[in-house]
């Protein structure tokens, strides 16, 4: 098969377009009292998708707004309940979470369903068909075993999800492969700590260096543990900030970058400095416009996670066909928001 | 009149560039190897969505994309376009939206939330309420609490002469006091959610007899008689829940709970109300109201005397005057009852 020239994702949306959309439907969704955003939701998916274009064509959503409503209900009695409850009651607090914990799994997996099979592109479904077992094995034992283990297997177990997310999901009849192994996500985040350890020593030494030569007014036997402080500290903001887009640029990369479907590659080039720059942006915006800068934000973002991933052709893109289609419901979805869990897809 | 397109049969990720034109109540659609000829009723037309490409969708699951959103509006007659499609394209609505949405929220803040709190506030049950003070003092206690170095004998006073003072008619078990010290918090008195009252005891030595401190207690006791703390802790918890939703965090909300219970700020209207209770209830009981207000001129004075020391300690340090604002009106008018 001939090697085609690679095809960059494009994104079309606008921040003032899309401000209007979403500033209508806020309004819309408080007079009706939240009913209305379950609308709202399908819009706001339908404008990014719609945006998204790739070798001409886009994406498009087509999730039902009724049952997103349902699912939005369960989930907010689920999360209000889980709120006040937890507030008079931190045990029986405890207990609803532990509840909402264990079927998480289950809701994961069918929100990714609800989302794959409602998204198609060139009039052919995406579609999930992850089982219930292995979704129990991928989000909830490994999570656990990663906290138990203080972190140490978490890499493995983010390996393990986008596995399992990319390995079950098809375009039209043609499954996606993932092909990267646990210890690409133990180099990147070793790298994360490696800067940390660097930038923790940097501070414990310049500090040091400062107060023995007197530049800041210290006590000799407060020093040491003034240098740590300051370095704890300042490693801390730093990781605060600096980390999240960094392990957020290097693992989209990295999931691009080791997914196939078919036979296509795909290839992404994320840049941790500009998506910091980008997300801090963002926040700072946010905050100054309380709130108003927010549709902005979200366009800048995406148009950046996007453009930045390409198509690698090899062969017609023309001639994926249509796979079987299956029924989902979107409570999943809604719940899996509800509660900030987030998978990378 | 015609119109270019591109079709997708739904079966086949191919893209067939074919032309669209309307005759009488059908829709055809040519290209080089299809030509479809369907009822206009049958299709379903998604509305328009910004400057995304207009949509045909077949009953079959075929599409059609159309990036001519003008040349498709004349043809199909603004086919599927809605109301809610027209208001997003334009920013007159956008102004409209912005400013329905900025005094929605504002009308909601300032009696939508205020009445759900205080209609919540009376359906939580006792048991629930009196854990909460247990988790709060669980909580605080070894932290922002010490033990007080009050004498048994100084707080059995104390307790002896609150239990001793007639309670308003419907009022049948009076408040709990809890004694402690903190050198953060100075001189203070706080109404927790489950009807205790946390006395200070640099709040004690303040007072020049016992009359001062019967007269905080009452106060105090006027916010548990109306649930101030509960109503302004499920306001707060509101208030946060929204603002985690649109901001994406939820976990952060977690941890600051109960240290927003001695941060919040009561409202005037509470203030009123609890000044108006205590009032009562010490004219009830022969003690002059002018000792609540002697009592607030000495916080008022122990307050200023802590910013002018220690600037930064009581910015952090919420104190009696900052969570009980309007302290000079408040004192006029007790002086004047
Ligand atoms: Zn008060």
């Amino acid at each position: 098969m001939a090697e085609h020239q690679s095809r960059q994702l494009q994104f079309s949306g606008s921040g003032g377009e899309y401000f209007r959309i979403w500033i209508v439907n806020v309004c819309l969704s408080i007079v009706t009292l939240g009913v209305y955003s379950a609308w709202a939701k399908v819009k706001r998916n339908q404008y990014f998708y719609r945006h998204t274009t790739l070798a001409g064509a886009g994406f498009d959503y087509h999730g039902d707004p009724k049952a997103i409503l349902k699912g939005r209900i369960v989930a907010f009695l689920l999360f209000a309940f889980y709120t006040l409850v937890g507030e008079f009651d931190r045990v029986a607090g405890l207990a609803i979470l532990l509840v909402i914990v264990s079927v998480m799994p289950w809701l994961l997996m069918r929100s990714l369903r609800f989302r794959m099979h409602n998204t198609s592109y060139r009039g052919l479904r995406f579609a999930f068909h992850g089982s219930t077992g292995a979704a129990y094995f991928n989000f909830l034992l490994l999570p656990v075993l990663s906290a138990l283990t203080l972190g140490a297997l978490w890499p493995l177990a983010q390996q393990r999800m986008a596995r399992y997310t990319r390995e079950n999901s098809t375009y039209g009849n043609e499954f996606f492969k993932f092909f990267a192994g646990s210890g690409a996500y133990y180099r990147i985040y070793l790298m994360t700590i490696f800067i940390g350890v660097l930038v923790f020593a940097g501070l414990m030494a310049s500090v040091m260096l400062l107060g023995s030569k007197e530049l800041i007014p210290v006590e000799a036997e407060q020093l040491v543990a003034m240098s740590v402080l300051v370095a704890a500290i300042g490693t801390y903001l730093a990781l605060f900030l600096l980390a999240y887009p960094y392990v957020a640029a290097r693992l989209q990369n990295l999931v691009w970058n080791s997914t196939q479907l078919g036979p296509h590659g795909f290839q992404a080039q994320l840049q941790a400095r500009e998506m910091l720059g980008i997300m801090l942006g963002n926040v700072l915006l946010t905050l100054l416009t309380l709130g108003l800068y927010k549709p902005f934000a979200d366009i800048r973002l995406a148009r950046y996670r996007i453009e930045r991933v390409a198509l690698l052709p090899r062969g017609s893109i023309d001639e994926f066909v249509a796979g079987l289609q299956t029924n989902t419901s979107a409570a999943g979805e809604e719940m899996a928001e509800m509660f900030d869990f987030d998978i990378a897809l | 009149m015609w119109l270019t397109a591109v079709y997708y049969d739904g079966r086949q990720a191919r893209p067939h560039p074919v032309t669209l034109c309307v005759e009488g109540e059908k829709l055809l659609l040519q290209g080089r190897d299809i030509v479809r000829r369907e009822a206009l009723a049958s299709l379903k037309i998604p509305p328009p969505l910004g400057s995304t490409p207009r949509l045909i969708l077949f009953a079959d699951g075929a599409r059609c994309e159309v990036a001519d959103r003008q040349g498709f509006a004349e043809m199909l007659q603004d086919a599927g376009s809605s109301a809610v499609a027209g208001m997003e394209n334009s920013w007159w609505y956008a102004l409209a939206a912005l400013l329905l949405t900025l005094s929605l929220l504002v009308v909601a803040y300032l009696f939508g939330l205020p009445y759900a709190a205080r209609a919540a506030a009376d359906q939580v049950p006792v048991y629930l309420l009196e854990r909460m003070d247990t988790q709060f003092f669980a909580s605080l206690d070894q932290t922002l609490l010490k033990p007080s170095t009050l004498s048994a004998k100084r707080r059995q006073t104390i307790q002896d002469g609150w239990q001793r003072l007639a309670l308003p008619p419907g009022e049948d078990r009076s408040a709990n006091i809890e004694f402690r010290a903190s050198p953060a918090l100075g001189a203070n008195a706080f109404a927790l959610p489950g009807g205790s009252v946390l006395l200070l005891d640099d709040l004690v030595s303040l007072a020049s007899n016992d009359q001062e401190i019967l007269a905080v207690l009452a106060h105090e006791m006027g916010h548990v008689h109306e649930k101030h703390a509960l109503r302004q802790m499920l306001q707060a918890s509101v208030i946060g829940l929204a603002m985690a939703w649109y901001i994406g965090d939820v976990s952060s909300l977690l941890a600051v709970a109960p240290t927003v219970l001695l941060e919040t700020r009561y409202s005037r209207d509470f203030e009123r109300r609890a000044d108006a209770f205590a009032a009562e209830l010490l004219r009830a009981n022969g003690i002059p109201v002018s000792r609540l207000a002697d009592i607030l001129e000495k916080l008022e004075a122990a307050h200023q005397t802590a910013v002018a020391k220690q600037p930064v300690e009581s910015v952090e340090a919420m104190d009696y005057l900052s969570s009980h604002p309007n302290t000079e009106e408040r004192i006029k008018r007790l002086r004047g009852l």
